[in-house]
């Protein structure tokens, strides 16, 4: 077991800090074809860093750049997409599912909103560099299991150390809707001892009592400011920020009914912003999420359907539904193979695409409206003057795979590796056997 | 007159037979004849004579027919307005066994669930409740078995009776009884349905191993022996397995009777064409919906359509002339009765319902010598009964078994039935009209003077009957007429009579009316079911960007042609009159459009029945896949729409030697049996790493051997040692004057990879097991087909490519698990520019569908050509899996598998517009969309159905 620990210890230490130190804080990228993230375009376009922000974007042909400090990148055939944003991701708390030891995202009990992501966050995380290299920067580190998971920040791919890392402390509490049908994804299955793989449903008692006792959890928790000479309870202090509206509230849940039954829960209990996660039945309650204003993240695109007559394509075209009535959601990728697999965000982006969206609508669900629905859409999330220069250079079409290919990557203003543990071990064997 | 008086007594006994219990008091005999006369008679389902007689002496049928003698010492029953049938028969029954007495395992088999010693009969006993409800609704025999196990011993048939035991049993050892499921054996072997079904087939091998003088006692292979002959019984859970059961019964030349679910509708013409007995349950399935919507969109289409259609099964088979028995399993005897009349307004008609009842299943156990119809010599199992069989007016009032009688209800009641003038006092107040209702007799009084009242605490006793009308209380006998006194409201005591009215009444509406819908059954019975079979087209696509795995690359502005289920000509401004029949051909305009062949998924687990994984043992090589082949996954239909034609199942990888592998094609609505690529060589599944030495299944599993990559070598190298000695002992033993070696169905599958007759696929991922097998195979002097994941096999991509083994990996997946660390997305890319053949497979029925997109990162990780990238998922895997002459490319005479893009294939906004099989077309984007609009009219249709029905 030692021995096990020192060998993970040691290969992460090859992959500290993964920014590249330039004699520059100025970077000119001219001719690109800019993907602004608002669902707008520049063909031709010219952008300015300086520092960590966007200091000037337009058509090269309308801005005016001096090129004598920073260093200029001629970008035509390019394009240059705001870099992309993960929510709802266990990336940097558990590193290898199978290694108990390196899984830091379930905490025990029912009832955790206290329990902190951030400090747990691993900055060597050799899978968080192999996503970073696809154009992922930002992420939204999410703690699961219990009923309230516990609170999730915004984190970078990037950093020394997690304070470092840290992109936004401790936006959210995540709630788990307890829902009479597991809508839990059942592609994968790799069991040893099993019959028929058929949906498990919950037991409807277990579902009401898990109801009563988030019910119970809320009453406590509006009352607690008001309780003079308190004991200081860490769940109820936690649920503070809902009331407030520093924090918001994730609900996890997939079911029609769940998705009515949280949200109006939430607003009984005063909670001040709500956002559904998971949510693959959204597109029966449409009129429902839409008239109360209700953002989504919504699952895993590459899913199967739900139910065996739903439509073949469902998830792929719900995209396509939730824009259509006017909602604000963007996509994740939790399921099976959650960290590993969430390289491949911006495919999800091109499915939505493939059925129904146009491609600049679908990149939108995977930058601006994150950033929006994350609360960070005056920072980030769209190449807008004045917001962070984080963003990427693809050699094309980013949401295909046979087109998406990062050169060059900037997470505020500096420029970060592209390399990685994989493509290390490429390069590594590539050269023994000589081939290109 | 002591002597005489003894005399006397002896004789009969002598006739009779002796009995061994003490008597309490005088001996009772039953001697008595009995004839039944002006009765209607079935003699056997299908002949019925009028107003005939049966005369029975003892248990006997002494004579039955019109004009015939009674002997004058008979007890005369004058049955005028009754009908006698034969006593029904239930040949599957758990009838007297007691689920508390353990199994006591004697020696025998090493495996619990081949329980072959059982025997029914031994531990028998009488249960007077459900003795009851069987003799009360008309059966005579039923045979007990005890339901537990995969060969659960002998069934007894017994007759039905209150007394010993010892009287009941009717034929000791009826038949041998044998399911899939392994009861409440506490081994882990099997674990899955393709286990029970290997474990089934060695014990037959057993036996003739054990007959042709294997040393050692074994009372399980000895029992088999001696009841090999019986009857066999054979329990399934769903009709898929009747095919799985039939399959062993044709290795081993036995003709099973199949207790079947009550879905095998769904498969009328397999199921004519292989021509099984089968023992039919009539217990429908119930929906309980939900009032939510939501909630009820969990009630499937296939649940909703199997509740429409579950009662048309019996007269679906028997229509197809297949021999059916019904059974009560499983529901209340009255329950069976009300779904039988269910069937029978379901188009089933009478006769073949009898038949089920009585000559089928005595012809099933070959007892139809003895009972199941009336005959001179036969058994006196007989019941006696009013109204049409089986209808809302049946009503059973006698059941005679063994000569004995069983009175069930007061034959008065059909004295009754019709209707009356009731006169009081000689003057005619109104009619009474008598009914059953529900088997129970309702009364209703009409007259000129009072409204309208039922009759209440209608009571018969003998020849008496009692009964009130408001607040008048009748009590009144039967003779010719019925009369008696009643008494008023008044308290006065008045007289009554009843007069039977010849007129008819009311025309009560005559059951076994067939009910005027039928059902529209799919292939399978679900959502994306289909009606038919696709045609097998003849098509021309024109102008396409055609993707041909050939050394013509991708050609733009390309022709496909496919007729008879094959590629005909590829190329440039193909003409009609190249095809044979230029008449039926169907010009598509393909402009815009790429065409590529089927992808070929080289390793999933799509479409499996009950277990992936026989993960109980390190070595199960005697488990087969192709005989758990699931046809009615929903993930076939899905996976067409992703372009994918051909799929490897494989095992599970839960130990170093898993099963053998089946190789199917995607044809959505066909049979297992059909789905199977009969062209296709054997494979089999091998696995090395955590998942065999049990690294990730939990603290318990840490004593099956083996807990480590050492461990792993070492069972795989004693395997193949041992296989060879057993090759070389079967070739040699009549030279070497040995016993014949047992035949043993895991060393079979082992030789024939030492033999180059099987090949591996290998579930591997370090590179170090990769090495280690290459090492071992080459060592026994074979070669691995196939390594599969393998995804550190760019580390020894020059070993791969020496040994000539192929790679089948993921495109991106890594760690889940510790050996996985250094899996990398340029892995393929890698192996095949090292000239290993390369493929992409999916493993997951969610990816499987979208394996064009696996394929395409390989262009993005490692630069892998386009054309190469595509090669991955179609030529490279066919050539993997032996296949390549018949798919993989397009070529001509090649099959014609093959898919019609929106785009390039390999892009993410690519959509599969159809996708054909062997020139049918199985999916395509209108025929989906027609898909979608029938499943949403045919739910609602049923559901509206079942909610107006509740």
């Amino acid at each position: 077991m030692l021995k096990l620990i020192f060998f993970i210890t040691f290969s992460y230490s090859i992959f500290s800090q993964e920014k590249i130190i330039e004699d520059t804080d100025r970077y000119i990228l001219v001719g690109g074809f800019a993907h602004i993230g608002n669902g707008e375009v520049i063909e031709n376009s010219t952008i300015i860093i300086e520092g960590e922000k966007i200091v000037a974007i337009g058509p090269s042909d309308l801005v005016i750049v001096n090129k004598e400090r920073g260093k200029t990148y001629d970008l035509s055939g390019k394009h240059i997409y705001p870099s992309f944003i993960l929510p709802n991701t266990t990336l940097g708390l558990v590193e290898i599912d199978a290694v108990r030891a390196t899984r830091d995202e379930r905490e025990t009990g029912d009832l955790n909103p206290n329990v902190r992501s951030q400090i747990a966050y691993n900055t060597e995380s050799i899978v968080s560099s192999t996503v970073r290299t696809n154009g992922i920067l930002i992420v939204q580190i999410t703690p699961r299991g219990g009923l309230i998971s516990g609170t999730s920040s915004l984190m970078k791919l990037d950093g020394w150390n997690w304070e470092d890392a840290t992109y936004l402390k401790d936006d959210g509490i995540h709630l788990n809707w307890p829902e009479l049908h597991d809508f839990h994804y059942h592609g994968h299955s790799h069991v040893f001892t099993a019959s028929d793989n058929s949906v498990e449903n919950e037991e409807k008692e277990d579902v009401l009592k898990s109801l009563s006792i988030l019910s119970s959890l809320f009453n406590e928790a509006k009352k607690y400011s008001k309780i003079k000479n308190k004991h200081i309870d860490l769940r109820l202090q936690s649920l503070q920020d809902l009331f407030n509206g520093n924090k918001t509230l994730y609900i996890h849940v997939n079911g029609a009914n769940g998705i009515k039954e949280s949200v109006l829960f939430a607003k009984k209990n005063n909670v001040k912003k709500i956002v559904l996660v998971g949510a693959s039945e959204s597109w029966r309650v449409t009129d429902f999420i839409s008239s109360n204003n209700i953002p989504v993240i919504l699952g895993r695109l590459h899913s199967l359907p739900n139910y065996t007559e739903d439509d073949i394509d469902q998830p792929y075209k719900t995209p396509k539904i939730l824009q259509e009535s006017g909602i604000l959601f963007c996509l994740d990728y939790s399921g099976d193979m959650p960290r590993m697999g969430s390289r491949n965000l911006p495919f999800l982006a091109g499915t939505a695409a493939a059925y129904g969206l146009n491609k600049e609508e679908a990149l939108q669900l995977i930058t601006l409206n994150t950033a929006k629905i994350l609360g960070i859409d005056n920072r980030t999330g769209s190449l807008e003057t004045g917001k962070e220069a984080n963003l990427f250079i693809s050699t094309g079409d980013a949401l295909d795979m046979i087109s998406h290919n990062v050169e060059m990557l900037f997470l505020m203003g500096k420029k970060v590796s592209l390399d990685n543990h994989q493509t290390k071990l490429y390069k590594k064997f590539s050269d023994k056997f000589d081939i290109k | 007159m002591k002597k005489k008086l003894i005399f006397i007594f002896l004789f009969p006994l002598i006739f009779f037979g002796q009995e061994n219990f003490p008597i309490n008091g005088v001996k009772q005999t039953a001697q008595a004849t009995h004839a039944f006369i002006n009765v209607n008679i079935y003699l056997n389902y299908n002949e019925k004579i009028e107003d005939a007689t049966l005369i029975i002496k003892n248990d006997k049928i002494l004579d039955v027919g019109k004009n015939i003698k009674i002997p004058a010492e008979s007890i005369i029953h004058d049955l005028t307005n009754f009908t006698i049938c034969p006593s029904f028969i239930d040949i599957f029954t758990d009838y007297g066994q007691s689920n508390e007495i353990k199994n006591e395992k004697t020696i025998g088999s090493w495996n619990e669930a081949l329980n072959i010693e059982y025997n029914a009969v031994n531990n028998f006993y009488i249960n007077n409740n459900e003795a009851k409800g069987f003799i009360n609704s008309g059966f005579g025999l039923v045979n007990s078995l005890k339901r537990d196990g995969i060969i659960r011993g002998t069934s007894t048939l017994v007759s039905l009776t209150y007394e010993k035991p010892n009287t009941s049993i009717f034929l000791s050892k009826s038949a041998l009884c044998m399911s899939f499921n392994k009861g409440s054996s506490p081994q882990s072997y099997p674990n899955s349905l393709m286990g029970s079904i290997a474990l089934l087939r060695q014990a037959y091998y057993d036996l003739d191993w054990y007959e042709n003088g294997s040393t050692g006692h074994d009372n399980s292979l000895e029992a088999f022996s001696q009841n090999k002959n019986l009857p066999k019984i054979f329990e399934v859970s769903d009709y898929q397995s009747i095919f799985r059961a039939n399959e062993i019964g044709e290795e081993f030349d036995d003709n099973y009777i199949i207790k079947t679910s009550g879905d095998e509708y769904q498969r009328i013409k397999e199921l004519k064409n292989i021509n099984r007995k089968l023992i039919v349950p009539l217990n429908f399935p119930n929906i309980d919906l939900p009032n939510d919507p939501y909630e009820n969109l969990e009630t499937s289409v296939k649940q909703l359509k199997h509740w429409e259609s579950a009662p048309f099964n019996a007269s679906i088979l028997s229509e197809n002339n297949i021999q059916i028995a019904f059974t009560t399993f499983g529901q209340s005897p009255t329950d069976f009765f009300n779904n039988l009349k269910t069937a029978i307004s379901c188009g089933l008609s009478q006769k073949s319902a009898l038949k089920a009842l009585t000559y089928n299943p005595a012809k099933f156990l070959k007892v139809y010598n003895q009972v199941g119809s009336i005959a001179k010599g036969k058994k006196a199992n007989f019941i006696i009964f009013s109204g049409d069989l089986f209808s809302k007016d049946f009503l059973i009032y006698e059941n005679w078994i063994n000569g004995k009688k069983h009175e069930i209800n007061n034959k008065n009641i059909v004295k009754l039935l019709g209707n009356h003038s009731l006169f009081v006092d000689e003057k005619e107040i109104g009619d009474i009209q008598f009914n059953l209702a529900n088997k129970k007799l309702v009364g209703k009084f009409s007259g000129d003077s009072l409204e309208k009242r039922f009759l209440t605490n209608i009571e018969l006793v003998g020849d008496r009957i009692s009964f009130s009308q408001k607040n008048n209380l009748y009590s009144g006998i039967f003779e010719s007429d019925i009369f008696g006194e009643m008494r008023d409201s008044l308290s006065d005591w008045r007289n009554w009579r009843l007069v039977k009215n010849n007129r008819k009444t009311q025309s009560v509406k005559s059951p076994g009316i067939k009910q005027k819908d039928s059902v529209e059954i799919l292939f399978p019975n679900m959502a994306y079911g289909l009606k038919e079979q696709p045609k097998r087209e003849s098509l021309l696509f024109k102008n396409a960007t055609v993707w041909t795995n050939e050394s013509r690359g991708i050609i733009q502005n390309c022709d496909v042609a496919i007729e008879r289920g094959k590629i005909i000509a590829v190329g440039k401004k193909i003409k009609k009159s190249i095809f044979r029949n230029s008449k039926d051909v169907r010009v598509i305009d393909a402009s815009g459009k790429h065409i590529t062949s089927g992808i070929i998924d080289e390793h999933s687990h799509i479409a499996i029945s009950k277990g992936v994984n026989e993960g109980t043992q390190a070595i199960t090589s005697e488990v087969r896949i192709g005989d758990v082949i699931n046809a009615n996954d929903i993930n076939i239909y899905r996976q067409l729409a992703g372009g994918v034609t051909v799929a490897q199942l494989l095992h599970g990888s839960a130990n170093p030697i898993g099963g053998q592998s089946a190789i199917i094609k995607l044809r959505w609505g066909q049979s297992a049996e059909k789905l199977k690529f009969l062209k296709s060589k054997p494979f089999i599944k091998f696995a090395l790493g955590e998942n065999v030495k049990q690294s990730n299944w939990g603290g318990r599993h840490k004593t099956r051997f083996p807990q480590t990559r050492m461990g792993v070598e070492q069972i795989m190298y004693d395997a193949f040692s041992r296989a060879k000695e057993y090759e070389y002992n079967i070739k040699n033993y009549k030279k070497n004057k040995t016993l014949k070696p047992r035949k043993d169905l895991e060393l079979d599958a082992l030789v024939e990879i030492l033999n180059k007759k099987r090949f591996i696929t290998c579930h591997s991922y370090v590179q170090s097991e990769i090495n280690m097998l290459i090492n071992l195979a080459e060592a026994f002097d074979f070669k691995v087909n196939t390594f599969t994941h393998v995804l550190e096999g760019y580390k020894v991509a020059d070993k791969l490519k020496k040994h000539g083994a192929s790679a089948s990996t993921f495109s991106d997946w890594w760690a889940y698990k510790y050996e996985v660390n250094d899996a990398i997305p340029h892995n393929a890319s890698i192996l095949n520019k090292m000239g290993v053949n390369t493929a992409i497979n999916s493993d997951d029925a969610e990816m499987g569908r979208r394996l064009n997109q696996e394929a395409a990162k390989m262009v993005k990780y490692g630069n892998t050509s386009q054309e190469d990238a595509w090669k991955m998922i179609t030529l490279n895997p066919a050539k993997m899996l032996q296949i390549d002459k018949y798919v993989g490319s397009l070529r001509k005479n090649k099959d014609a598998d093959i898919v019609v893009w929106s785009d390039n294939p390999l892009s993410i906004y690519s959509i599969v517009e159809a996708t054909y099989v062997d020139g049918r077309c199985y999916f395509s984007v209108p025929k989906d969309k027609e898909h979608r609009t029938y499943i949403r009219e045919e739910r609602n249709r049923i559901l509206n159905k079942l909610m107006n029905k509740n």
